[in-house]
């Protein structure tokens, strides 16, 4: 590979239409380079839709998980929950007290110090707020400070406190008072990107639009010390185009990437100069039918169209970015299922549709599908289903859109102008099955994430159940997701779970530390990572 | 003339039309043909290739090696294939022939040019004339409508006016036409202007004809000529327009096989497979590079006073 | 003095109908904008406050009256997606924009005149004797090649989709050859160590105006690719057009003069065809600087350039129907107004255009 030129030759050309430039830029001295280590992440969205802790429920978290911390934070290697704020942590009375023991000596990034009053006041906020992944604390009934480093939770029902705590949203711990802030002002205060988190960095500049959207710089004062190599600022590169990303990351000047497409990341892997991980993911596709509306209300038509689905096909079309769907639960989280795993079935469509009078030789059915501009693996499913509908005279009538108009469309109050089938992506918050339960196919009102539209009370009242069982009775539990999964995909037939994504990260091969969480999606622990000398 | 032109070949002689052609008459009009393709090698060159283009399109269902392709089908375990001896151009992300989605997408290109132009024409070519034949106050309202239209640039009203329909090739097609039309409204106004003066005019006037029957017999056929031409003139610039607005997502939607849209969603691909960007791109290029080709040849051949700047 | 004001009044009402257009056009974009502005989580009364704010509960007319005084006092409106003023977001793209289509219009003069010179020059047979002595020994047919080159060249550029050209240059010389960066407008991690300063939003100008080196280095690098292929449209368009223009002056009966007092062909056409050309050459260039500033789009898409473009695919993906509206006024405005400007310089230097 040839290096870039610092001032190609065809500059000097062109500098005659620009201006006279060309003597003066020639004689231009090398870049100073950076005295501060730079960790730039190159980020395929925009990494900024919520600076609230509070509500943030999108891809802000790769930022704010470097800037917020919370009382602990799950290890995927493991499967158990680390100390982060909180250093110990116990349950007594089956679950329904938690007494967690705070970190002593941390303080925010205003000054103020970290004291359980404080936790409490930013875990009640969250909980107000009504916002983002604010179920989570949905079992918490009261909170007491006995001292200032003590934080007990009192719960209505039994729930895994330590676990939850560790959600990648939610679950931040941050100053509800920062000096010179009105209470009232905070949510305005926090959208004009300033922070008030405990973590290793803080908010520095903030550029919506813009190609270097975020930068943050280390917090001096942060309580893991920065002795040993430490990155000392960190920028997020919005980056919509991976051409760019894998030009920035040839030439160094990007050193992360979350997601190239199969075939680059290949490419990446063949380089001395690139680092590579594939880690499988708590996140998966899924197609919600909608059951109330519309002519996949009958469940033939669903089961038809699951049924109809290829999916052995899209995995080896996504070339090694994606793993079979195994049921609703990805692997790695308990009540996953690998015997749910689907195949293809076109004599079983066929039967079901023409039971339904479609079918080929039937009635010819028409159903609309939305999915997310831009994102290649959801167009190339939209693509091969399209085709294998088709042939079962089906027409999908597919409409890429932003997610903002997508949703809407979802969330219309006339249900005839709503979608038949939607994709989305989903991953846990914390490390549980439930949010795919209690988020996609509980009944409510108005339409959230319940994009099916299901309404069974009895299916509500099985979801309910989860978070005790999670608590008490681990074995119950996994029984509960195995009934809840046949009901759900078989009977109801509401969705078909269609892949769970492989993380493919590209980073600088000089850097040591680095290990996917796939807890935290893309989220990387800059302050982790030791920079190459 | 002729010292300033060496390369010029001798006038062609004037046809007999007054007898039935003969054979050899009609060998004649053979070598005459063949006069005229030498005179401009470039315009007949292109006009074959289009040909070619035109036939492999219509023909696509028979001549292509993969029909399916070209709608519906899809392949996920053949996918992005380098070309070869089973596939000449390769195949894309979902395992369709590439070669078999170029020749499809002739025909939706060829469609959506066709369509463009005989919309432009039919909306523009009356107006025109009733403009220019009219005169007075209706000529300078048709006129300054047409002066707002053309005060956008072409793709941009059909960018804005594309965002508002429903993604498609019939929405292409209107967006396009929207801003292609009052080209042909002034031509032929400028046109019926010039003819409204001549002495048939006016003795059919002095006749009794009513004006729409001398507007629809003696203006619009006299208007029709310059018209035709700058029609071939155009192809390719509507060719390029139509790929442009595919190229941003609002034009034809998958699965229809259109040239623009094939680059556009293949253009993550261009680093490691070359093949499904580049095979779609080169036939707009070719396409448009053909028309305009074979368009400049035609102006020249119908205007002498252009002959020189062949 | 007659013709100037007969212009202007014609330009004003072009003005008029394409801000009604573009009124009648956004009113047709698909989705609420409220519901676009408040986002998908915006409770009933917040919409309720925004629709109020949007001013979308008024009458038709009134919205109007309210759209075209808005345009009049700079209020063009909230972008739906970026939430800042139009006009705010479309003065800092614009620049970038230009900055592009200036290159194309420069190399067009720059390289598409003399092409096209130089394709009369040896359609006319020029360099048998004098002049360009160096074709001469490529003889008859030499000459026809080169002629026949010159026109290939400039009927390629114009039949190029740009945006097929952008991705093929920017593959081969940035992402295989690394000889240029890929995309972007300078490396944006100079903004941490040399910030730069925004006077006029021209990159390159205020990097040289504020004499920070390290952001001009890096931007006219940035700039080559994206101008280059801008520049291929204009120079194929302005290389067809001197060099017809150039063999009609030619023929004219002044040419012949000429030629009898000894001016060799060459100097025929550089001294005398050449500047009774310019007058449509200059009417061309006003239209290809429009439909450049269109092309921009597409190259803004392919090398993620910070311009109009950019904006524009954004806000149609979104649905920003201001954002929409404003750019498209922009457009048809410049586009107005340089047609305007030529139309008054011809005057000026061409008195019979008056008439």
């Amino acid at each position: 590979m040839a290096r870039r030129l610092r001032l190609p030759a065809l500059a000097a050309a062109l500098a005659a239409c620009v201006a006279s430039v060309a003597g003066c830029a020639s004689g231009t001295p090398p870049a100073t380079t950076a005295l501060t280590p730079t960790f730039t992440y190159s980020y395929p969205l925009d990494v900024i839709t919520d600076w609230d802790p509070a509500t943030s429920y999108s891809n802000e978290l790769v930022a704010l998980q470097n800037v917020y911390e919370s009382l602990t934070r799950y290890d995927p290697g493991t499967g158990t929950v680390k100390p982060q704020l909180a250093t110990s942590w116990s349950s007594t009375a089956g679950g329904l007290t938690w007494t967690f023991h705070l970190r002593e000596g941390v303080r925010f990034h205003d000054g103020n110090p970290v004291t359980a009053q404080a936790a409490k006041a930013a875990i009640a906020r969250t909980i107000a707020a009504q916002g983002g992944a604010a179920y989570i604390w949905g079992a918490v009934s009261s909170i007491d400070t006995p001292d200032p480093h003590t934080l007990v939770f009192h719960l209505s029902y039994a729930a895994p406190m330590d676990v939850i705590a560790s959600s990648d949203y939610g679950a931040y711990v941050y100053d509800t008072a920062p000096p010179g802030v009105k209470p009232g002002a905070l949510k305005s205060w926090l959208e004009a990107a300033h922070d008030t988190g405990t973590g290793p960095y803080t908010v520095a500049d903030w550029n919506q639009g813009q190609e270097a959207e975020v930068t943050l710089d280390a917090f001096p004062g942060y309580w893991g010390g920065w002795s040993g190599r430490h990155y000392r600022q960190v920028v997020f590169d919005h980056t919509p185009d991976v051409t760019t990303a894998w030009q920035t990351l040839e030439t160094g000047d990007v050193d992360f990437r979350s997601q190239l497409n199969p075939e680059l990341f290949k490419e990446a892997t063949h380089f001395r100069a690139l680092g590579t991980q594939a880690t499988a993911s708590l996140q998966n596709l899924i197609a919600f039918f909608n059951t109330a509306a519309g002519p996949l209300t009958d469940v033939r038509l669903r089961q038809a169209v699951q049924n109809a689905v290829d999916y052995d096909g899209l995995l080896a079309a996504l070339h090694g970015s994606v793993g079979p769907a195994q049921g609703l639960i990805p692997s790695g989280l308990p009540g996953n299922d690998p015997a749910l795993t689907r195949h293809q079935n076109l004599p079983l469509a066929r039967k079901l549709l023409a039971e339904a009078g479609y079918g080929p030789g039937g009635r010819h059915l028409n159903l609309s599908l939305t999915y997310a501009q831009g994102d290649d693996a959801q167009q190339l499913f939209v693509t091969l289903l399209s085709s294998d509908l088709q042939a079962l005279n089906i027409t999908v009538d597919a409409r890429p859109m932003q997610w903002n108009a997508q949703w809407a469309q979802a969330k219309a109050t006339d249900p005839a102008h709503r979608q038949d089938i939607l994709l989305m992506y989903w991953y846990a918050d914390y490390a549980s099955a439930y949010s795919w339960f209690v988020n996609l196919f509980h009944s409510a009102q108005p339409v959230s994430f319940n994009l099916s539209y299901l309404d069974d009370p009895v299916v509500d009242k099985e979801i309910d159940a989860i978070p005790q069982l999670t608590a008490t009775d681990p074995a119950a539990e996994r029984a509960n997701y195995a009934l809840l999964q046949r009901q759900l995909l078989e009977q109801d037939a509401a969705a078909a779970p269609l892949f769970v994504n492989t993380y493919q990260r590209v980073y600088a091969s000089g850097i040591t530390g680095y290990r996917d969480n796939p807890a935290y999606p893309d989220v990387v622990f800059v302050h982790d990572l030791e920079p190459s000398p | 003339m002729t010292d300033v032109s060496p390369t010029l070949a001798p006038p062609a002689p004037a046809p007999d039309r007054s007898a039935p052609p003969t054979p050899a008459a009609r060998g004649g009009q053979a070598r005459r043909l063949l006069a005229l393709a030498r005179r401009d090698l470039p315009a007949t060159v292109g006009a074959v290739v289009l040909l070619a283009i035109v036939l492999a399109a219509v023909l696509a269902p028979w001549l292509a090696p993969y029909p399916g392709d070209g709608s519906h089908a899809t392949h996920p375990l053949d996918t992005l294939a380098g070309p070869g001896g089973r596939h000449w151009f390769g195949t894309d992300a979902v395992g369709r022939d590439l070669l078999t989605r170029v020749m499809y997408g002739a025909r939706t290109s060829l469609t959506v040019a066709a369509a463009v132009l005989t919309v432009s024409a039919l909306v523009g070519v009356p107006l025109g004339v009733i403009a220019g034949y009219t005169g007075g106050v209706v000529k300078d309202v048709i006129m300054r409508i047409t002066d707002v239209f053309l005060a956008f640039p072409a793709l941009l009203l059909s960018v804005a006016l594309a965002t508002v329909l429903h993604p498609g090739t019939g929405s292409a097609i209107i967006a396009i036409s929207v801003g292609w039309w009052p080209w042909y409204a002034r031509m032929a106004c400028v046109t019926a202007t010039g003819i409204r003066s001549r002495g048939f005019v006016d003795a059919a006037r002095c006749l009794g004809v009513s004006r729409i029957r001398i507007m629809a017999r003696h203006v619009l056929p006299n208007a029709l000529t310059p018209v035709l031409v700058q029609l071939s003139l155009d192809a390719g610039g509507v060719i390029l327009t139509s790929a442009a607005l595919s190229y941003l997502g609002l034009g034809p939607q998958e699965p229809t096989a259109e040239w623009g849209l094939m680059v556009q969603q293949g253009q993550d691909l261009f680093i490691t497979d070359w093949w499904v960007v580049a095979f779609p791109g080169l036939a707009i290029l070719l396409t448009a590079f053909c028309f305009n080709v074979l368009g400049e040849g035609l102006r020249s051949a119908l205007d002498p006073h252009r002959e020189l700047t062949r | 003095m007659r013709f100037l004001t007969q212009r202007l009044a014609q330009s004003a009402l072009v003005i008029a109908g394409v801000v009604a257009l573009t009124f009648v056009i956004t009113r047709l974009v698909p989705g609420d904008p409220a519901v676009t502005y408040a986002g998908p989580r915006a409770t009933p009364a917040q919409l309720t406050a925004v629709r109020r704010q949007l001013g979308l509960g008024a009458s038709l007319p009134d919205q109007l009256w309210r759209y075209v005084t808005g345009l009049l006092r700079g209020d063009w409106g909230t972008s739906l997606h970026t939430r800042r003023g139009v006009l705010t977001d479309i003065s800092t793209a614009l620049p970038a924009s230009l900055e592009l289509v200036g290159c194309a219009m420069v190399l067009a003069v720059v390289v598409g005149v003399p092409l096209g010179l130089l394709g009369a020059h040896l359609r006319l047979g020029g360099g048998r004797s004098r002049g360009l002595g160096r074709w001469g020994r490529w003889g008859r047919w030499g000459r026809a090649a080169g002629d026949g080159s010159v026109r290939a060249t400039s009927m390629l550029a114009v039949s190029v989709p740009v945006f097929l050209l952008a991705l093929a240059v920017q593959n081969l010389f940035a992402a295989q050859l690394g000889w240029f960066p890929v995309a972007g407008e300078y490396t944006s991690k100079l903004n941490q160590t040399s910030p730069l300063e925004h006077l006029t939003h021209l990159t390159v100008v205020d990097a040289l105006l504020t004499g920070n080196w390290p952001v001009l280095d890096s931007a006219l690098a940035h700039l080559v690719l994206p101008a280059l292929v801008m520049a291929a449209y204009p120079v194929g368009v302005v290389a067809q057009m001197s060099r017809a223009a150039l063999l009609e002056e030619s023929a004219a009966p002044h040419a012949r003069l000429e030629r009898a007092y000894g001016f060799s062909r060459l100097q025929v056409l550089t001294r005398f065809s050449l500047r009774p050309a310019s007058g449509p050459l200059l009417a061309l260039l006003a239209l290809v600087f429009a439909f450049s500033l269109v092309n921009a789009f597409l190259v803004e898409e392919v090398f993620d350039w910070p311009g109009l473009g950019r904006y524009a695919s954004a806000a149609i993906t979104s649905s920003d129907a201001p954002a929409i509206a404003g750019v498209t006024v922009v457009v048809a405005l410049t586009y107005v107004v340089t047609n305007l400007l030529v139309d008054l310089t011809q005057a000026v230097i061409d008195p019979r255009v008056r008439l």
